[in-house]
């Protein structure tokens, strides 16, 4: 995906993961925005090899009293586009705070 | 695994108030429907993830406790259901029409009607449009077409069908060949409709201006569409695959040109469903003088299937 394609949403999500925001119920607390954006951005950045997406291990799920989730983190091509996005919306930054805590 | 749920204690469940419970309820009584639009390898990673996701919905939200946050969050929700998963499939279907033959006769078939409907509204009428169709098909383009078909195939000719039969045999209701066959004569019907409508819809304004004087223009774009659009649909069936008609991906540069003598050398294209690759050399020798075609057996499949 190159710059020119990166959208205000992507460039959002990009942001979300780059600060540690890693499925996409978290990504959607943080952002505000709908599922109906994050999962088809998510699918489609994982198509275009921006992000990949693993399970997470059953037993540490099991161990939170929770179902497995499925995580997604920026590649080298992704973390390029997130520098990208950020240069050209400064704002981001200041939008999406930095993840704190392990959830 | 046991899990116990663990309910925000800003979420009271009471009525009309915000409760993920409810909410949980459609999107489960939704998932098992909407899970059917998903491409079935893909089905049972997509539902554990939403169910995984739901999860967290139910006992992590933070939305605000009212009754209409609760309806507005499951409509959400469930827009998000299902444009998660018509969004697979959708791209699942760009993905199979990609380079396929019938995407290709689609879009040159739509291209020819956008053209047809120009013309149509630059004629006034249908019965004006077929008159104006059959004079100029009749009056010019087929002694343009014919001579140009004719000079395609005898200077540019097809390289033979080399599909080893391998997997020919009981493949649908048309062999390999018959399909090959089929798909060259439509693209080149189609490729030659273009050409003509295209010019008599490019051309359609500027006979209002020049009036009879357009019909030389005409002649020297119907040349041009005639002589490339068949060196176009040529070129084009040269690089499919033999088996499924998709066009070959992948080019790679395969030897060292200055090695010639001593080994093969040139490019490399391959199926993206696995059957075959082209092999096309830098250079033509009398013992290569078409593209080589090497189609692979299913036991190649799995490595392409990913």
């Amino acid at each position: 995906m190159t710059s020119g394609k990166l959208f205000h949403t992507v460039a959002i999500i990009l942001k979300a993961l780059s600060l540690g925001y890693q499925f996409g119920f978290e990504i959607m607390e943080v952002t505000g925005l709908p599922s109906g954006t994050v999962y088809p951005a998510l699918r489609r950045l994982e198509r275009d090899g921006l992000v990949s997406s693993k399970w997470e291990s059953e037993d540490l799920a099991t161990k939170e009293q929770r179902p497995a989730r499925r995580y997604y983190l920026l590649t080298r091509a992704g973390k390029t586009a997130e520098g990208t996005a950020t240069q050209r919306y400064p704002l981001l930054s200041r939008l999406i705070p930095q993840k704190m805590v392990k959830t | 695994m046991t899990r116990r749920p663990e309910r925000s204690h800003t979420h009271q469940s009471s009525q009309g108030k915000f409760d993920p419970a409810r909410i949980d309820v459609f999107a489960q009584w939704l998932l098992p429907r909407a899970v059917q639009l998903v491409p079935r390898p893909r089905r049972a990673d997509w539902q554990r993830e939403w169910q995984a996701e739901l999860w967290h919905f139910r006992n992590q939200s933070t939305h605000p406790a009212s009754a209409r946050s609760c309806l507005t969050a499951t409509i959400s929700l469930s827009y998000g259901l299902l444009a998660d998963a018509a969004w697979l499939r959708s791209d699942q279907w760009k993905e199979n029409a990609r380079g396929s033959a019938a995407s290709c006769l689609a879009a040159l078939f739509l291209y020819c009607l956008l053209c047809i409907l120009v013309e149509r509204v630059y004629a006034g009428s249908w019965h004006s449009f077929g008159a104006l169709i059959a004079s100029h098909f009749l009056g010019g383009f087929i002694f343009i077409a014919l001579p140009a078909i004719f000079a395609a195939f005898a200077t540019y000719p097809l390289r033979p069908l080399r599909c080893d039969h391998r997997h020919s045999s009981n493949e649908g209701f048309l062999s390999t060949r018959t399909r090959w066959n089929l798909f060259l004569s439509v693209k080149i019907l189609l490729t030659l409709a273009l050409g003509f409508f295209a010019t008599i819809a490019i051309t359609a304004p500027v006979r209002l201006v020049i009036g009879p004087l357009t019909d030389w223009i005409e002649l020297l774009l119907w040349a041009f569409a005639v002589t490339f659009g068949l060196r176009w649909a040529l070129l084009n069936q040269e690089r499919r695959c033999q088996r499924c008609l998709r066009i070959l991906s992948q080019p790679t540069r395969v030897g060292v040109p200055s090695h010639n003598f001593l080994e093969w050398n040139g490019t490399e294209l391959a199926c993206s469903d696995g059957h075959g690759h082209l092999h096309v050399p830098e250079m033509q020798g009398s013992w290569c003088w078409y593209d080589r075609w090497v189609e692979l057996d299913p036991s190649w499949a799995g490595l392409f299937s990913a």
